[in-house]
């Protein structure tokens, strides 16, 4: 190594730092997955609102063309739209024979269906993305705007495995994980482990009343990272939970287990 | 060593303008900064975590694959340069750069292999489905690395053997045919990342991947934007390697004949890397057009959404491949007898490029959410806005291309004395083209404010075609003024001053660390998707990372890269003696005008040593 190699070494290396550092250097925004949701049937107006909310400002990506200020690619939402007033004011009058609720719907499952005028189909179907939950607790919130919300737990579906994003991986025939019932898939894949429900064996802590010792937060990471923290006592056994759930999971199904157990008191 | 005053002074101002572009760019983020906490990336596989192991196996894979592909364009064309043209120097520029690949491709192959591995043991849900859809061409992949490897066997050791004539030009045709198993490997290998980009519209996540249309899968939405704008890109860096390597070679060369080889040979390199690099701002626009078309969405994620960031640290480091070509160049021109002429217009095209960059890097549409939104004082930038609008930075590049062509042309023109009668008519009527251009993309850049964004976007094509005429106009004068005229003096190859070369080193570790960015652009617009909207990715990587983070993902491949590069190198160095140096001895002596050179020009006395010292840019650039 002369002179020459350190010198050269320093040019790359300070190159490389100076692109890293100025990298991190700016605002650092990262791309959240969106929240999946399971409401039950009595599920209230503000639950699904807020729900609503947290998508259409975040992971819904809406912002990106239904921002307020003039220019931008859709038609303002929150504020007024040619003196139409707000989403929650107009949806009702936009079609005849739709009211709010269905037209709503409608737009956002079968955007090219009803144009608004002089935009372009541009707008993206959201069930593709967002499973029905979703959705409707989005239409609870746009109707909040200015408009009174009459989504209830009845429009949304209970059963909705099949619109579940994830299907991709059960439908590739690998080695997935079967069903849509948290009770049947935790006697499946988890009873191999732990005590459960009066069955199962016992090499990791029994997964009854699982609830009141863990958050679902808490959960969800032991299920998709179970390296990451240890349960006292079982610290030898680290490493013994496999790790390939998050990978075999719809993400549905994740969410139902995870919701189910957090519920366990 | 040249000390001539202007070019030192070049040098200040360069210097100066780096410093100024960075600390604007801390004073912004001082503006905008946003309290951050990265998030906690757990671990399955060991210390970094899954999703950090695939992403830098894969990313240094890439680097690999791209200078295997990018090499044997520039071997072919050296080679043909001997073949058609006559100069043997080229020829053995060729086999060095062969015998380098024989090295690389190993890596290139076991890079591969491990990647595979973790995508199976990591992923094995995506990996099954992937390869349940593309099982075919997963298997013509494997077989076209055999022949591929088969091929540049032939091609490096049959070098000798097949020397002349006709054999020669059979060997030369093996070099194409190596050139077209690369294009094949890598028109499939896109497939694979395309699809999981631009999936056929008529898929859902309930469709069965065994049913999947292979050619539906294969030739989607982004795959041919995604082929050309890679194919270029990696010619680009196949130049911007060879230019780097020599620039080594040339600080470690012992000897005048060395130095000046490498010194010339750093030169081609530069110029291949810089000339093909004009075209890549145009491809990119067609693949990001693509996008748009695929999915409005998806094009918004990317250009205004989370994303929005990743295009000014873009701006940034294409600003620095700019500066530091035309540094390189600027400086090269010392070497030239007559060159001094053209020094004073350096700094302005410095102060050109300067302003181009801090244009092209101003935020347009930077919208993520609510919260950043407020943070930013709104969807434009506070002060900047007007000049963050495409039109500008469309200007702003436009102009660019043109003086990085200014500065070729002077280069070709430094040691010229036109002799033909209307030279100087000629000369002016070059200067009336580009200045027009220049106009006339101003003027569509301010036009561009006051029309509604379907007519600009119209503009952006009458800008793009002006500048493509007027460099082929005004080219074509420059080779017609150049016949027959009087040469200032021969080229002094070698005579360089170190700084030069570290332009060099600049410039390739910008390249390579922009296809890391690039590369993470690119899949990070399916953010939580495995295959957009199809597979959704349910592990505990699904959220895609901030830039802080991916830079530093980025860095590390980068330096895996460059070390691993530097193995290859030293490995290629004890596989044959650099076979130039004796050579350069061997061809002075077996010259048969003594002293003399039979370069295209045409004249002048051979002060490089054996080493023929015309100035002969490359064709095509
Ligand atoms: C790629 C841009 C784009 C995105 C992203 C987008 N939209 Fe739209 N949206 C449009 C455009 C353009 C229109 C007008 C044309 C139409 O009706 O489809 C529109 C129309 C609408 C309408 C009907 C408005 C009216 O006045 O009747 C609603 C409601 C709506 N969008 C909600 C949403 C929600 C909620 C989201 C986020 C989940 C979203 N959009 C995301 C572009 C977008
Ligand atoms: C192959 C055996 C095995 C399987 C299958 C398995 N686990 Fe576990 N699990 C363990 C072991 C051992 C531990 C304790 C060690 C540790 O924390 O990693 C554990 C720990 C846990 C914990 C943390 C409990 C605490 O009190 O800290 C949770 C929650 C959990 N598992 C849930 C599940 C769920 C849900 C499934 C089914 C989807 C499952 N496990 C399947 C072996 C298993
Ligand atoms: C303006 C000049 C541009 C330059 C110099 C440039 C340079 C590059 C380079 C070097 C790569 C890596 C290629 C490889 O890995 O083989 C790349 C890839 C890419 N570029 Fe560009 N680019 C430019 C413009 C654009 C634009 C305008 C867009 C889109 C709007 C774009 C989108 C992409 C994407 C998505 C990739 C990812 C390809 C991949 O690695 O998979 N580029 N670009």
């Amino acid at each position: 190594m002369g002179a020459v190699d350190l010198k050269v070494g320093g040019v790359v290396f300070g190159t490389i730092l100076v692109f890293t550092l100025v990298a991190n250097a700016i605002p650092q925004v990262q791309s959240d997955v969106p929240e999946l949701i399971a409401f039950g049937a009595e599920v209230t107006a503000e639950e699904l609102v807020a729900a609503g909310e947290g998508l259409f400002e975040g992971a819904g990506g809406c912002i990106a063309c239904h921002a307020e200020s003039a220019g931008a690619r859709g038609p303002n939402l929150v504020t007024d739209y040619q003196g139409e007033g707000t989403i929650g004011q107009r949806c009702g009058d936009r079609i005849p024979g739709l009211d709010c609720k269905e037209y709503l719907y409608q737009s956002l499952t079968l955007p090219v269906d009803h144009l608004v005028d002089d935009y372009p189909p541009i707008m993206p179907a959201l069930d593709r993305t967002m499973n029905p939950q979703q959705v409707w607790a989005v239409v609870a919130f746009l109707q909040s705007l200015g408009g009174e919300v009459t989504v209830t737990g009845a429009d949304i579906p209970t059963e909705d495995a099949a619109g579940d994003a994830g299907g991709g991986l059960a439908a590739a025939g690998i080695p997935g994980v079967a069903g849509s019932d948290p009770v049947e898939i935790v006697n499946q894949e988890c009873a191999l482990c732990h005590l459960f429900a009066g069955g199962g064996i016992e090499l990791g802590p029994p997964l009854d009343g699982l609830g009141a010792r863990m958050t679902a937060d808490e959960i969800r990471i032991s299920i998709l990272e179970p390296g990451a923290g240890v349960s006292e006592g079982y610290e030898e056994l680290l490493g013994a939970m496999p790790a390939t759930f998050g990978d075999r999971f719809t993400a549905t199904q994740l969410e139902s287990v995870v919701s189910y157990l957090s519920g366990l008191e | 060593m040249i000390q001539d005053r202007s070019w030192a002074g070049a040098g200040r101002w360069l210097l100066s303008a780096v410093v100024a572009l960075a600390a604007g760019l801390l004073l912004a983020e001082t503006l905008v900064a946003q309290a951050y906490v990265p998030p906690d990336y757990g671990a399955d596989f060991p210390v970094i975590g899954s999703r950090a192991a695939v992403w830098i196996v894969a990313q240094v894979h890439l680097m690999f694959a791209a200078f295997v592909l990018g090499v044997p364009m520039f071997a072919v064309i050296a080679e043909a340069i001997a073949l058609f043209g006559g100069e043997d120097r080229y020829d053995r520029l060729a086999k060095e750069f062969t015998r380098l690949l024989l090295v690389a491709y190993s890596a290139t192959a076991l890079l591969g292999g491990l990647f595979v591995f973790l995508l199976t043991t990591l992923y094995p849900a995506l990996w099954s489905y992937l390869s349940e859809v593309f099982r075919i061409s997963m298997w013509m992949y494997a077989g076209i690395f055999f022949a591929e490897s088969a091929t540049l066997y032939m091609y490096y050791y049959g070098w000798d053997q097949w020397k002349k004539g006709r054999a020669k030009l059979g060997h030369w045709g093996l070099g194409l045919l190596l050139n077209v198993w690369g294009t094949i490997a890598l028109l499939i290998a896109n497939s694979w990342l395309t699809f999981m980009m631009s999936p056929p519209g008529d898929l859902t996540p309930d469709t069965s991947p065994a049913t999947v249309q292979f050619w539906s899968a294969f030739a989607n939405a982004t795959w041919m934007p995604i082929n050309v704008h890679r194919l270029i890109a990696n010619a680009v860096f196949g130049g911007a390697i060879v230019a780097a390597y020599a620039a080594y070679r040339f600080l470690k060369a012992k000897s005048d004949e060395e130095r000046a080889h490498y010194d010339w040979m750093g030169y081609v390199g530069n110029m291949i890397a810089i000339g093909v690099f004009l075209v890549l701002p145009f491809a990119g626009y067609y693949l990001g057009r693509e996008i748009y078309e695929f999915n409005q969405q998806m094009g918004v994620t990317m250009m205004g959404g989370f994303m929005s960031w990743l295009w000014i640290i873009q701006a940034f480091l294409i600003g620095v491949l700019f500066l530091a070509g035309n540094y390189y160049l600027w400086i090269g021109l010392g070497r030239i007898p007559g060159g001094e002429r053209f020094a004073p217009y350096t700094k302005w095209m410095l102060l050109v490029l300067v302003v181009g960059v801090i244009v092209w890097a101003t935020p347009h549409t930077m919208i993520a959410d609510r919260a950043e939104l407020a943070a930013m004082g709104g969807t434009f930038h506070p002060f900047l806005q007007p000049l963050g609008v495409m039109s500008a930075k469309n200007t702003a590049v436009n102009l660019m291309i043109l003086t990085t062509f200014l500065s070729f042309l002077l280069y070709r023109r430094a040691n010229k004395n036109p002799t033909v009668s209307w030279a100087r008519t000629g000369t002016l009527s070059q200067g009336i083209v580009l200045l027009v251009c220049a106009l006339v993309v101003l003027f569509y850049g301010i036009a561009g404010y006051f029309v509604p964004a379907i007519v600009r976007i119209g503009f952006s094509v009458y800008q793009v075609l002006a500048v493509l005429f007027t460099i082929i106009a005004v080219l074509v004068l420059d080779i017609l003024i150049a016949r027959g005229a009087e040469s200032r003096g021969d080229i002094r190859w070698g005579r360089m001053p170190p700084r030069s070369q570290y332009a060099l080193f600049v410039l390739v570790v910008t390249f390579t660390w922009l296809m890391g960015l690039m590369g993470f652009a690119r899949s990070g617009i399916r953010q939580h998707w495995h295959v957009y909207e199809i597979v959704q990715d349910t592990s505990a990587y699904a959220a895609t990372p901030a830039l802080g983070y991916a830079a530093q993902i980025i860095s590390a491949s980068v330096v895996i890269f460059f070390l691993m590069l530097a193995f290859v190198f030293w490995i290629g160095g004890m596989i044959a003696k650099p076979a130039l140096v004796p050579a350069a001895a061997d061809a002075a002596a077996a010259e048969p005008v003594p002293g003399g050179s039979p370069g295209r020009s045409g004249s002048g006395a051979d002060r490089g040593g054996g080493l023929e010292p015309g100035l002969e840019p490359l064709p095509g650039t």
